[in-house]
């Protein structure tokens, strides 16, 4: 057994050296697929339907690039993008900071009732929100608050709250105890610890949050349709639908249109690669 | 875990519960309340205004003998079932990313992997509509180029489903029999990178000598994966399942987006969640349309049960 184990080495440490090619190979080729929709956008975005029926695959030459499809898309497009950001950064802010003082809560000492106060946040994630969408509707409604970006930005806080609580409730109980008492020591408040302790210790874990939070509320849809009215207040979300129903015919509009909605993702995405890569990778999100 | 306090400490400590206060409230108002005010709502006729009429489990009944409603059903079934063959792509490219023996590849891997996130999904999500297109999609040009048009033609004359026809572009959206097939197919290969991640950082706990002594015995790459790799990511796969089975059931973003509020043609792309959101927004009926909720809360929290009860992964 061992003399076969033996003479076998060598080998199978070659053919795992040689197999590895065909891993990349097959990872690339995934890959390609995985980047296939944005490389369509992008081609596309600089032609007009004559030259992509005649040249569907590959770029057109430089020199015959129609950038008035961005010219014309900003217009369509850009108010859209300005909404959105305020809705999708107020929502994830306010929706982050309530959430870190709510994990403070829970993660600092056993009170009287947040047992019950945990398992009443934690239903929450069973309940399935579409069953509400009609209530709240009529809720909106009562408090005036259809059609505005108020209602948007209301209910992206609220859904930010459950899930951010759950992560950052277990990432404070990691933190050291002596950390906090050390600064009750110094005659910090609580709300100084959460700036001066927590705060400073849990940087990757708010950072991975907020990229999704944001996210999350970049493209959300539906409660934009079901909210807003006045074009004016178009986010994204509705925007896009109505633009996809109106612009049958010119897709290197369209295509301009897609890719100035993802560029303020791509600046995010450029400054915090690394963060994101590495929260979701330390498993911080197991759950 | 959090310090055990004694209920004289607490009562010092009561500016704890204004950090709660908030989040509470929130939840409280947007969350709570709705959920109530839906069960409350389901016992009348009602169409979003002040006035509104009892009427009891008139809704309920009207819900059991609704065609559309229990067909529905079936459809998200089938949907929920590809959904499931659909996570093994995941699984594979992380186990194929984990496998690499280099350090670097394995991390600029998953930095590409990530990069296609920039595009909101709701932008990916109309540019695979716009490959669905019957004369100017990708889809069908790549099935022309590449011959496989000719062999769904020969299929389908085989099988006489009539869904495709030589000759003329397959109309993906438009024709009811292909509209589930279009849903499947949507989003091809099925990579998330978040989920990828996720089991990459489950994968990360096997140490290189447990690969070298499976080598030893002579254990194959198949087995490596059945015996070593799934079960250390079992707890991934489980949380992803259950995910994707709630996320599936109450969602109907994509057959909106793609078909429309009535489902397409035929109505064949008609989901539950569609059919709640049409019955009240589209319809005015918001009384039945909560009575739907229900319906759907109570399935995905057997469901949801279930899951917990049977698909138990031992640590």
């Amino acid at each position: 057994m061992s003399e076969s184990a033996v003479t076998k080495m060598p080998r199978i440490k070659e053919s795992r050296d040689g197999r590895d090619w065909t891993k990349h190979l097959l990872i690339l080729a995934i890959l390609a697929l995985e980047f296939l929709p944005f490389y369509m956008m992008l081609q596309i975005s600089v032609k007009d339907n004559q030259t992509f029926l005649t040249n569907t695959w590959l770029p057109s030459p430089p020199n015959t690039w129609l950038w008035s499809n961005y010219a014309h898309a900003i217009g369509l497009i850009l108010p859209y993008v300005a909404n959105t950001v305020v809705v999708a950064v107020t929502s994830t802010l306010a929706g982050l900071a309530l959430a870190l003082c709510g994990a403070y809560f829970f993660a600092r000492y056993r009170m009287p009732f947040s047992g019950i106060l945990w398992s009443a946040l934690l239903v929450l994630m069973l309940l399935p929100g579409v069953a509400n969408i009609v209530p709240l509707f009529a809720l909106l409604k009562s408090f005036d608050l259809l059609n505005t970006l108020w209602a948007l930005i209301l209910l992206g806080i609220t859904g930010a709250q459950v899930f951010s609580i759950f992560v950052f409730r277990n990432f404070i109980e990691e933190i050291p105890r002596d950390l906090f008492e050390a600064a009750e020591i110094d005659g910090a408040s609580h709300f100084q610890q959460l700036i001066n302790v927590v705060i400073p210790m849990s940087g990757p874990i708010i950072g991975t949050l907020a990229i999704l939070q944001f996210l999350g509320n970049w493209n959300d849809f539906l409660m934009p349709l079901i909210v807003l009215r006045d074009p004016e207040l178009f986010t994204l979300g509705v925007g896009l639908i109505y633009l996809d129903g109106e612009y049958i015919k010119q897709w290197g509009q369209i295509m301009a249109a897609f890719f100035i909605a993802s560029v303020p993702l791509i600046i995010i995405f450029l400054f915090t690669m690394k963060l994101f890569v590495r929260g979701l990778s330390s498993g911080a999100l197991k759950g | 875990m959090a310090l055990p306090i004694s209920n004289k400490k607490a009562l010092l400590e009561w500016k704890l519960y204004l950090f709660i206060l908030p989040s509470l409230l929130l939840v409280l108002t947007f969350a709570y309340y709705p959920a109530i005010s839906a069960i409350y709502h389901s016992f009348f006729r009602w169409s979003g205004g002040d006035a509104k009429e009892f009427i009891g489990l008139e809704n309920f009944r009207m819900a059991l003998s609704d065609g559309v409603f229990w067909s529905s059903f079936v459809t998200i079934g089938i949907l929920v079932i590809a959904n499931l063959f659909k996570m093994i792509p995941p699984i594979l490219t992380a186990v194929l990313i984990h496998r690499l023996k280099s350090d670097v590849s394995q991390y600029w891997y998953r930095v590409l992997l990530v990069l296609p996130m920039i595009v909101p999904s709701l932008v990916t999500l109309f540019i695979w509509k716009f490959f669905f297109d019957p004369n100017f999609g990708i889809l069908n040009n790549v099935l022309n180029i590449t011959g496989i048009k000719t062999l769904l033609v020969h299929i389908d004359k085989f099988f006489h489903w009539g869904v495709i026809h030589e000759g003329v572009p397959i109309a993906w959206l438009g024709e009811p029999g292909l509209i589930i097939p279009s849903l499947i197919i949507w989003g091809f290969p099925w990579i998330g990178a978040v989920g990828v991640l996720i089991f990459l950082a489950g994968l990360q706990s096997i140490g290189t000598e447990v690969y070298e002594a499976a080598e030893l015995d002579g254990v194959n790459s198949f087995q490596k994966f059945l015996y070593i790799e799934l079960p250390l990511i079992m707890t991934q796969v489980r949380l992803n399942m259950i995910l994707m089975m709630i996320g599936t059931l109450q969602g109907f973003g994509l057959q909106f987006l793609l078909l429309g509020e009535t489902g397409g043609a035929g109505g064949r792309g008609m989901v539950p969640g569609l059919w709640m959101f049409n019955r009240g927004f589209i319809a005015g009926e918001f009384g039945y349309a909560c009575a739907l909720g229900l319906f759907l809360f109570v399935f995905i929290l057997i469901l949801t049960w279930i899951n917990n009860r049977y698909v138990r992964v031992e640590k």
